[in-house]
């Protein structure tokens, strides 16, 4: 009998699907998404693509209905309660100007408007002395107005609470007993960690997006059942693990990055298979480019980050988003060219889909040079329109008193100079030199971009995965369940014991040992981080070390002050340090299938065609090859076009290229000549 | 292959424009990465640029506003004392000198010359605020009149000759400062991102070379000048004034008048400061090239927010200020606060530019960084002493299509955000008993201003506490028919004494149990009240921002 792992990922326009059988072999489609009801298309591509749904064993699903409920503003209205006298601190939201030229600032609009938002007598110290009890008869106002007006989600904020949680703890009894049905968040169930205003929009976002979620997660689970399918859903977290269904239902905010990182972390598998540590991963689509790092073999996560300037407290994979993609429009100003960040999006796209677009972009671009074929995209499902786009790169030209070939390569060369400019910084920011790092290409227009960014950056070698197109959907059937608890634990180094460190990450661990226990069966492996939240006294912001079991505190320090000299460029290792909050991520392991690479047999010839294609100003007589029929060890020399299923690499001249005997594509590029 | 060619084509321009503002951010990244304290790595109290040969700026990150438009001058002026022949291989540059980088002593200026083949092809230049540079209090002083109270004033000095670092003198700079390692920390961190700077800007030639950049810049800068002068020469000519005052100069003077007259003719504007206050003794003035740098930001506001600045910006506007006068300070005028003097002047400038540009000025906001500094030991820490200094949000301006924003922080202090509660009490023994948003204190308009903030503050055990609050006199002013929004506030309760109120004060000794409530002031309002639109009425009323009764008064709103 035949099992199957299966993995859907959701994006704006595509539903990607993997599915990988218990035979070795892997599977892969596309199709379009089903807006209104994401479960429909899901549900359409198991049916399509799988032939036994009933034989799943493992479904994983990433999911962007919780973040397009919020891109698009259609969650739940929620009440937000917080102590009294300092509720404005959430409307408030710390008071920064972000933009430092403009004099007509607007502040990022906040989920909850200030007239929902309710304070109830309460306050507790810092240390935890209740200085105010909690009034009971101070929640009548919200209970009416959740009645009367029907509202069905509520999110409570108290000071302090992420220490001493027992007032919001108190809150929910009352809140449950007197609002059946409506679902309760409170701030330091979603994050304990301090900082009053940051935990209240993280806390109002998981009520904001939960009862869309929640509805969406049971009509999933409804119809998987009516295709008998009945291994339980997984949903892919923001953190890179996965988890299960029920969990999300409670934790929706975990959600909410679900579909981006699952390319982060196959890249974090690529990584081990590869044996290539450091990997700068590209993922870039029709309108975003996103790069995020695998670092030692893992991804490079954070914990924090803001959405629409809205800050959430959460574990989370750190892709940086770069507003330039294969729909970056080219515009005139001033008598110079620039590029971007304007895109054409999907509606109406570029101008070679026919779909109205006058604006050349960067597809443009790659299409007019003959780089990419008229049925390169979508295995020829889509066919480009040759005249439309020639006539509006060469409008273009003329306002410039330009060459066209030169408008066209000009376009290419602006782009990708600016996103390796963009990349630079970010890593710059880290501490890390690119040039050490391999560059993983992935997303539909990625392998277009990748060589060429590679190049801008210094980097001598490129990888193209298998799959790149679904690349995302593949990494998420990589992944282990998750879980990631925090704890407070303010003590400045010299207080800390090892016993007190130790017992309280023991605990931490313990209370993750319990979570994992309801999700796995006896025989799976779990495994346990320990980290600490470190910083020097006078630091706001902290840096995370990793914690060995029983390791002594000045071990830890010497490694704080490690971590500090890594990210920041120094140490200071007289100045006193501080704890600041203790962490365990524990990993559930998932069973997995062998599945091997089987290579073609070489009986097809990879070239499958030649075709005209300009590079450097002059046009190259350029081979085509089938992705699928490259064996391992052959080697092919630029310019190339590989085509295969989800997507296109372009390999200018000067390069090689080589599948290896994982069936990744590997190119080489040629330092000397550029 | 070196493209050697003197026509430089449109991508290649494209390309290098880009790279010139990516060098930049790649100093600013490296700067804020490799900093020792907080108020530079967290509060980006900072600034970078990349600059060419001739002292113009090739690229420039966006720091923090008041330094725009600064660093070039810094060096021009230098220049102009010593020769360009002074900066030499190998140099690495210090200077603080308020009359030469306009500001105060403890933003540190690091100037480093780029050399290639033995000739100068440019600059990277930082600026980056010093905790301590060895004034009379600890940090920076309140109540300073003359500017060695403030710190130890440097003119340009090599901190690095022929490469070689020079230990004694960067020794004499740690010797002088409450916080000598993270001084020499922080100056460590200026270098790194300087050669950052060097480095990729050498790549840079490596790629491009010589010519094909000169000719590159010179694109650029043209392309900035003339979207400059375009957008000046769509203002009607004219002249135009606007002015107000300071409450007083920080040691109780009288009110200090700042006046601004703009001249705009053609493609030119001249800003003219004639007839502002001449220095005075408190510790507001400041230096020509600081007063510079405010101007320009005034104008950035208005014309062309989003494109970046280089060597072809501001070509078109000329600063005048009479030597003597506080917008011009000379040796020994006190500087220390500054930048409560150019938060006014540059709300002044779009005051003035309102009735040319009426769509994009915005009435005047709260206007300073209010601060308030409590200072003590610590009983519940073993009495370790603690300092505490912050600024304070309030109201800005509203303007043609949106209202001001409700508790944001002033222009001057850029990306700064306020100390979380939970943080506050933890680590000051300070209960902050509300926070919250000043309804009513904004101006009432078409559009209206934004509300003030306020703050009340417990001190849990015996404590020293300085404010510095500003703009009573001159409250937020609106535009167009809108309202001028409230000023700020302060009252002290003393357990056992009568409530007491100032907005500046000087380490007042306050017993356990004091109160202090601070509230800061609203933003101007943009057009009549009379015209705003009921529904917005009717959802401030709803969200607090207004009472039913300033509903009524102000806008004649009847349920």
């Amino acid at each position: 009998m035949t099992n199957y792992r299966v993995a859907v990922d959701i994006g704006g326009t595509f539903t990607d699907i993997v599915i990988e059988d218990s035979q070795g072999s892997v599977r892969l489609g596309k199709i379009p998404t089903t807006p209104e009801n994401p479960a429909q298309g899901v549900i359409e591509g198991i049916k399509k693509f799988v032939d036994e749904p009933t034989n799943i064993e493992f479904f994983v699903h990433g999911t962007t209905v919780g973040l397009n409920a919020f891109l698009q503003r259609r969650g739940e209205r929620v009440l937000l309660i917080m102590s009294e006298g300092i509720s404005d601190t959430y409307t408030i939201a710390r008071g920064p100007r972000l933009n430092l030229y403009q004099l007509q600032y607007q502040k990022p609009e906040q989920l909850v408007p200030r007239s929902d938002v309710f304070e109830v007598s309460e306050r507790v110290s810092w240390d935890g002395e209740v200085l105010k009890p909690l009034r009971n008869t101070d929640f009548d106002e919200v209970i009416e107005i959740a009645r009367r007006e029907k509202v069905k989600a509520v999110a409570v904020c108290f000071l302090h609470a992420y220490a001493y949680p027992e007032h919001e703890l108190q809150a929910r009894e009352l809140l449950q007993q007197a609002l059946p049905g409506v679902s309760i968040s409170l701030s330091h169930d979603v994050a304990k960690e301090w900082r009053e205003y940051e935990r209240a929009s993280s806390t109002v976002m998981n009520a904001y997006i939960a009862p869309v979620v929640e509805r969406y997660l049971a009509s999933l689970k409804h119809e998987l059942a009516e295709i008998e399918v009945d291994s339980e859903v997984h949903i892919m977290q923001s953190s890179g693990g996965v988890m299960k269904a029920s969990v999300a239902e409670e934790k929706p905010v975990y959600t909410l990055l679900s579909g981006p990182v699952g390319g982060t972390i196959a890249g974090a598998a690529l990584a081990k298979s590869s044996a290539r540590p450091n990997l700068l991963c590209v993922d870039m689509g029709g309108t975003s480019f996103d790069l995020s790092l695998v670092v030692d073999g893992k991804a490079s996560t954070t914990l924090e980050t803001t959405l629409e300037g809205l800050p959430l407290l959460m574990s989370i994979v750190d892709i940086q988003t770069i507003g330039t993609g294969g729909g970056s429009i080219a515009w005139s100003e001033a008598k110079s060219m620039r590029v971007g960040p304007h895109s054409a999006g999907s509606v109406p796209g570029p101008v070679c889909y026919g779909r109205g677009g006058t604006e050349p972009t960067v597809t443009d671009a790659n299409f007019f040079l003959g780089r990419l074929g008229a049925a390169s995209l979508l295995s020829g499902d889509m066919e480009l329109s040759t005249q439309v786009t020639r006539e509006a790169i060469e409008k273009k030209a003329a306002e410039l008193d330009m060459d066209p070939v030169a408008y066209a390569e000009g376009i290419l060369q602006i782009s990708n100079a600016a996103m390796a400019d963009a990349m630079r910084t970010i890593t710059v920011k880290q501490g890390i030199d690119p040039r050490e790092f391999s560059l993983v290409a992935f997303g539909g227009a990625g392998p277009m971009a990748a060589v060429f960014l590679a190049a801008e950056l210094d980097i001598d070698e490129v990888i193209v995965p298998r799959f790149p197109g679904t690349f995302s959907a593949w990494g998420m059937l990589q992944t282990d369940l998750r879980h990631d608890l925090s704890r407070p634990f303010f003590f400045g180094a010299s207080e800390v014991t090892e016993a007190s460190l130790n017992g309280t990450l023991k605990n931490i661990e313990a209370e993750a040992q319990s979570l994992l226990e309801k999700d796995l069966s006896e025989d799976n492996e779990v495994s346990f981080h320990w980290s600490a939240d470190m910083r020097y006294v006078g630091q706001e912001f902290s840096i995370n070390v990793p914690v060995a079991v029983n390791a002594d505190v000045a071990a830890i320090i010497d490694r704080f002050h490690h971590s500090h000299e890594q990210r920041h460029g120094h140490a200071t290792r007289d100045n006193p340090v501080e704890f600041v909050n203790l962490r365990v991520t524990a990993f559930g392991a998932i069973d997995k299938y062998e599945n091997s690479f089987k290579p073609a047999d070489g009986t097809k010839d990879a070239q499958i065609g030649r075709r005209k294609a300009i590079f450097g100003g002059e046009s190259h007589e350029t081979i085509v090859l089938q992705r699928d029929y490259l064996v391992p060890g052959d080697t092919y020399h630029g310019p190339l076009v590989i085509e295969e299923q989800s997507a296109t690499s372009i390999v200018p001249p000067g390069c090689e290229i080589q599948l290896d005997t994982l069936g990744n594509v590997i190119v080489r590029l040629n330092k000397n000549e550029s | 292959m070196k493209a050697e060619n003197k026509q430089v084509d449109p991508v290649t321009t494209e390309i290098i424009r880009n790279a010139f503002t990516s060098i930049a951010e790649d100093m600013n990244a490296t700067l804020i990465r490799s900093a020792y304290t907080p108020v530079i790595y967290e509060g980006k109290d900072c600034a970078v640029a990349l600059i060419d040969a001739n002292g113009e700026v090739l690229g420039q990150s966006l720091g923090l506003p008041l330094f725009l438009g600064n660093l070039e001058l810094c060096i021009k002026l230098i220049a102009e004392k010593n020769g360009w022949d002074y900066f030499k291989e190998g140099d690495v540059i210090y200077t603080n000198d308020a009359y030469i980088t306009g500001t105060h002593l403890n933003d540190a200026t690091i100037i480093i010359p780029i050399f290639r083949d033995g000739k100068r092809i440019g600059f990277a230049a930082s600026r980056a605020h010093w905790l301590d540079v060895g004034a009379k209090d600890p940090g920076q002083p309140v109540d300073s009149h003359e500017i060695y109270q403030e710190g130890v004033r440097w003119g340009p000095t090599r901190l690095y000759k022929n490469g070689k670092a020079r230990d004694d003198v960067i020794d004499l700079l740690r010797q002088n400062s409450r916080f000598g390692d993270e001084l020499v920390g922080d100056l460590n961190a200026q270098i790194a991102a300087g050669r950052i700077g060097d480095m990729r800007l050498q790549t840079l030639y490596d790629r491009f070379g010589e010519n094909t950049i000169t000719a590159a810049r010179e694109r650029i800068f043209e392309q900035t000048r003339l979207q400059e002068q375009n957008s000046i020469a769509a203002i009607e000519d004219g002249s135009y004034y606007a002015e107000g005052t300071l409450d007083d100069d920080g040691l109780g003077s009288d009110p200090v008048p700042i006046k601004v007259r703009i001249d705009v003719k053609g493609e030119n504007m001249e800003v003219n400061l004639d007839g502002s206050s001449p220095q005075v003794r408190g510790c507001i003035n400041c230096g020509i090239t600081q007063t510079i740098a405010a101007v320009r930001v005034g104008f950035k506001h208005i014309v062309n927010p989003e494109s970046p600045v280089n060597g072809g910006s501001f070509q078109s506007l000329t600063v005048t200020a009479a030597p003597g006068s506080m917008f011009y300070a000379q040796e020994p005028a006190a500087c220390a606060w500054y930048f409560s003097s150019l938060g006014l002047l540059i709300d002044l400038i779009g005051k003035a530019l309102a009735p040319a540009l009426p769509d994009k000025a915005a009435g005047a906001h709260y206007g300073d960084s209010m601060v308030v500094y409590i200072g003590g030991e610590d009983p519940r820490k073993n009495n370790t002493r603690f300092l505490m200094v912050e600024p304070t949000t309030g109201g800005w301006g509203g303007f043609n299509g949106g209202d001001g924003a409700d508790s944001l922080i002033n222009l001057v202090n850029g990306s700064f955000r306020d100390l979380p509660i939970e943080i506050f009490e933890s680590k000051y023994p300070v209960l902050i008993r509300s926070y919250g948003i000043r309804t009513d204190s904004g101006g009432a308009g078409c559009y209206r201003g934004g509300n003030g903030t306020y703050r009340e503050y417990e001190l849990k055990s015996e404590a020293s506490v300085t404010l510095w609050f500003e703009r009573s006199h001159t409250a937020a002013w609106g535009l167009l028919g809108g309202k001028d929004g409230i000023g700020p506030e302060i009252s002290i309760n003393e357990p056992g004494e009568k409530t007491r109120h100032c907005l500046k004060a000087n380490s007042l000794s306050l017993k356990p149990g004091t109160v202090i409530k601070t509230q800061t002031g609203g933003g101007g309002g943009w057009g009549e009240p009379e015209k705003r639109d009921r529904k917005l009425i009717e959802s401030d009323i709803k969200n607090r921002y207004i009472s039913r009764e300033h509903a009524r008064e102000l806008y004649g709103y009847l349920e």
